[in-house]
Order: structure tokens, then C-alpha cells, then sequence
């Protein structure tokens, strides 16, 4: 980042002691001499505990998500439209998310700030404030699904919804205790890799894996009676869904509070495509569960996650039904770290507050409070009897749409931005799949809150 | 230098250790560094307008799906 603090200020003379070392510096150099030693080894070892070091902001954006209304999505596809066009579908979603995500990597890795503060700091206090509120009021409305899908999950297995919400603020807290960003990755990256618990629930579904197969190669059977309003709608939904704004926010953030360098890039990519690929398999299995609903003609239109696999269990046996509801408790509980971090992130960085998983709780304060805040607020609100949450998913998708075409366009102009970006701005080509991308996104997801809010108006393009 | 994690006098080689390790920019300090304003040009400008002109309308829609719910 050479280029990025003027020479006015670049140029003052350093106190004669140097710079001021905090805790949150020391920890960070340990993690990072672990990985310049491991740099500077050879042979095949060195370079799988360089990878071993340097993963973790990739796979737990993507597996964060493979959140609880994702995995009810995916389940809502395979119960609905069966084995056929929905499954290449996905893989290539998560292709789009990850020309998206790799931005977010070269920015971190480039500039070491996070990603409300570039916005704030490049496109004024306007941009800035908007893109950290607009974060913030989507990542609440967004827990609050996050805790309904871990109390759905928990509720499977007879836990009462208070002990559920309990449960999800204790593995949130205890990731967070060693105040270490390492020690809180590895934990909720063990976590997040439960994940892939729906890979042996979709073997005990028995799908047809020859029909898969043709599927991912052919993108048939397209979806029964053709492109219907209905069918748009979930196309246009998983599209919008495949890049929300938290995950941009998450791992520009998490790329610098880990440390990453501009010679870690290459490995960053790795991270995310890594990541990638594990939600595609968890995405698809996921699809693949529920199949057999499909198969049987059973409707499950209105079904959250703890319904599915009540409705799976004389198809998958018990155990299956167990696994696929504890899926469900570990995709709300991963996402619910993941999305307020990214608050506490987006607040620290543009109220100017020191922000890292580094910090003791004495030196981040504010950090610990908003992250701490807004998950016991969202899962307090579950608990409330009564309290309508129909409509609070409904403005979370519009909330989402709001926020994303302001996110997808200053991501686009930060990462072509030679003053902070110098030699690391993206290639024409790149650029160009880039914008394609970023315009499909923003199409996608204005469409579909479109749809949510004039569920009709979209009736036209499919004739339905 | 060696970079050693247990410093006999952490007061001084801790900071050796951190600034031998980090880059400069890494440094909590050097955070606290403004990161100057970018000087827009005319198309970045008809952008940032038509995002803000999105805006309107779509909070005009949140509001109105706000009230809507509620009734």
C-alpha cells in the first residue's frame, strides 16, 4: 500500500522510541512468524502448513453462507424441483461467489484496512455511514433467521427454545474468549465444517446418482412446466442470495485482522475457492436430502429445517433426521459468529474504534459490545411469544437488496483503484468477468425484491 | 536480528519481534493514518448520483413494506 497515505503524512519523522506496539500487534506477528517460517521451508510439508496457516476467511465465508435460510432453500429445491437443472445451478452461483470474494482478498491483503473503512475513508462519510448502518440493520433482521433456524434445528431434538438461543451465545462466546483471532478461526472453522454433515444424510436419502451425474453435465431436467414465475423467483433468489453484503465486509475485514500480506494472495484464492467448493458439496448434498419428497409428491412449501427432517425421518431413518437438524443448528449458529463479527468489524472500522478478534475485551470494548449486542439482541427477540417473524425475514431480503448494488459497485471501483491498489488492480479480463458478475448480482437481487414486493409483477417473464 | 517469542526483556524485543514481523502498514498505529479522499471523475460521479437516486426509491420501499407488514 505504498501509495495510499500521502507524502505529507508519510513523511513525518517516526517518534524516536518507534511506533507504539499493542496487544493486538504482538498477537498478529506470532501468527504471522508461524507463517513466514513455514514460507521459508521446502518440500511438501512447508507448503501444506503454509496452507494450513494461511486458510480460514474463505472457508468460513462460504460455509457462514450456507446459513439456516440457505440450507432451507436448498432444501425447498430438492423437495420441490427434484434432481435436474437446479443442481449445476449451484455450482455455478458459488463460481459467481467466488470472482466476487476473491476481490474482497486482494483488497484486504493490499491496502490492510477493512471494508466499511476504505468506503468511508475513498467515497466520503456519506457511503460510509450508509454502508455501515445498512450492514448492520440487514445482519440483525439476518440473525434473527439465523437464531429461528438454530431453535427449529435444536426444537428436533426436544431442546426448548431459550436452552437453543442459550446454546448458540455459548458457542459464540467461547469462540471469542481466548480474545485470539487465530484460536476463534480454528474454532469456528471446525464448527462450520459440521457443514457437511448433509453429505452422509443425502447418501441415506438414496438419490438417483446417475440422474445427479447428468444433471451437472447437461443442466436437465429443466424445471417442470418450464420457466414459471414461481421457478424465476428462486432462480432470481438464489442468484441474489449467492453474494450478500456481510460476507463482503467479513472477509475484507478477516483478511486483515489474520494478517495476510500481498505474497499470502495466492493461497487467499485458494482459501476461497476451497471454501467454495466444500458449500457447493454441502449446497448440493442439502438438495440432494430431499429428493425423495420430490419423488413422493410431498409438498413442503411452508417447511423450515426442523420440518424437513421430520418429514425425511421414515425415508432416512432417525439418525438421518438427526443429522440433517443438527446441520441446521450448526448452519444457524456458524453464520450467527460470522455476521455479527462483520458488524463489529464495519462499526469499529468506520467509527474509527479498534476492531480485531486480537483485542483484549479491556481494548475493544466497543467491538465485543456491538458483536455481543447484536447476537443476544436477535436471539432474545426468537424468544419473544408471538412476535411476528414472517415479515422480518420478508424485509430482510429487501433489506439485503438495498444494500448490495452500493456494496457490488464500491467493491468494483475500490479493487480498480491504482492509488491503494497500485500493481494489484485487476487485469481487463478479469475486470470484465467481474462486471458481468457484479451486473447480474445487482439485476438479480433489485428483480427479486421486486418480486417479494409485487409478488405479480413478475408474472410476465414466464408467462405464469 | 532472531526472532524470538521469549523475549528476556519483552519491553524491548517485543517490539523488535513486531516490527521485524509486521509490515508497516500492519501496524495498529499505522491504521490510525487518514487514507486520503479519491478524486472522482465524471463517470464515477454519475455512479455514486445514481446509487443515491436507487437509495431513495428503495428506502421509499422499505418504509412502504415496513407499514404494510405491520397492518
Amino acid at each position: 500500500m505504498n501509495n495510499l497515505v500521502p507524502d505529507t503524512i508519510r513523511q513525518e519523522p517516526s517518534p524516536p522510541s518507534g511506533p507504539e506496539i499493542t496487544h493486538e500487534d504482538i498477537d498478529r506477528a506470532h501468527d504471522r512468524q508461524r507463517v513466514l517460517r513455514a514460507r521459508a521451508g521446502r518440500g511438501l510439508f512447508s507448503k501444506s502448513r503454509l496452507l494450513w496457516l494461511l486458510i480460514g476467511p474463505g472457508i468460513l465465508v462460504m460455509l457462514g453462507e450456507n446459513d439456516g435460510p440457505s440450507m432451507v432453500s436448498y432444501a425447498a429445491t430438492g423437495a420441490r424441483f427434484g434432481v435436474g437443472f437446479f443442481a449445476p445451478f449451484f455450482v455455478l452461483t458459488f463460481v459467481m461467489a467466488i470472482v466476487v470474494q476473491e476481490m474482497t482478498v486482494r483488497l484486504g491483503a493490499a491496502t490492510h484496512r477493512g471494508h466499511a473503512e476504505l468506503i468511508f475513508a475513498r467515497f466520503g462519510p456519506f457511503w460510509g455511514w450508509f454502508s455501515m448502518l445498512d450492514l448492520l440493520l440487514g445482519n440483525f433482521l439476518t440473525l434473527i433467521a439465523e437464531f429461528i433456524a438454530v431453535r427449529a434445528g435444536l426444537g428436533f431434538f426436544g431442546v426448548p427454545p431459550w436452552l437453543a438461543v442459550l446454546i448458540a451465545m455459548l458457542v459464540l462466546v467461547l469462540a471469542l474468549i481466548t480474545h485470539r483471532y487465530w484460536t476463534w478461526e480454528r474454532i469456528t472453522l471446525a464448527a462450520a465444517l459440521l457443514n457437511l454433515v448433509f453429505i452422509p444424510v443425502a447418501f441415506l436419502a438414496h438419490p438417483d446418482w446417475h440422474a445427479f451425474g447428468r444433471a451437472l453435465g447437461t443442466w436437465h431436467p429443466l424445471p417442470k412446466g418450464g420457466l414459471t414465475n414461481e421457478t424465476v423467483i428462486v432462480i432470481l433468489s438464489d442468484i441474489g442470495a449467492t453474494v450478500t453484503p456481510w460476507m463482503l465486509f467479513f472477509q475484507q475485514s478477516a483478511t486483515v485482522d489474520k494478517g495476510l500480506t500481498r505474497r499470502d494472495i495466492g493461497y487467499g484464492r485458494l482459501d476461497t475457492v476451497l471454501g467454495a467448493a466444500l458449500a457447493t458439496v454441502a449446497a448440493l448434498a442439502t438438495m440432494l436430502c430431499t429428493t425423495p419428497l420430490f419423488s413422493h409428491q410431498m409438498s413442503a412449501e411452508n417447511f423450515q429445517g426442523a420440518e424437513f427432517a421430520q418429514a425425511l425421518q421414515p425415508i432416512i431413518g432417525r439418525l438421518g433426521a438427526a443429522l440433517f437438524a443438527l446441520g441446521m443448528v450448526e448452519a444457524g449458529i456458524v453464520a450467527s459468529i460470522t455476521i455479527s463479527i462483520s458488524s463489529a468489524y464495519a462499526f469499529g472500522e468506520v467509527a474509527k474504534r479498534p476492531h480485531s478478534l486480537n483485542l483484549p475485551i479491556s481494548q475493544g470494548k466497543s467491538f465485543y459490545t456491538v458483536l455481543l449486542l447484536c447476537a443476544a439482541a436477535a436471539g432474545g427477540l426468537v424468544l419473544i411469544p408471538g412476535l411476528p417473524l414472517v415479515p422480518v425475514i420478508l424485509i430482510v431480503n429487501v433489506i439485503a437488496v438495498l444494500a448490495m448494488p452500493p456494496a457490488l459497485v464500491f467493491l468494483y471501483m475500490l479493487v480498480n483503484d491504482r492509488e491503494i491498489m497500485g500493481d494489484l488492480v485487476s487485469p481487463w479480463w478479469a475486470n470484465l468477468l467481474a462486471a458481468l458478475v457484479v451486473i447480474l448480482l445487482v439485476a438479480a437481487g433489485v428483480l427479486f425484491g421486486v418480486s417479494v414486493l409485487a409478488p405479480n409483477a413478475l408474472a410476465h417473464l414466464g408467462g405464469g | 536480528m532472531t526472532l524470538k517469542d521469549d523475549a528476556t526483556d519483552p519491553a524491548i524485543t517485543q517490539k523488535d519481534f513486531v516490527t521485524h514481523v509486521l509490515e508497516q502498514d500492519q501496524l495498529s498505529q499505522a491504521k490510525k493514518r487518514p487514507v486520503p479522499r479519491k478524486q472522482l471523475r465524471g463517470i464515477e460521479i454519475l455512479v455514486l448520483w445514481s446509487l443515491r437516486i436507487y437509495l431513495l426509491f428503495m428506502i421509499a420501499v422499505v418504509v412502504y413494506q415496513v407499514v404494510l407488514s405491520m397492518r
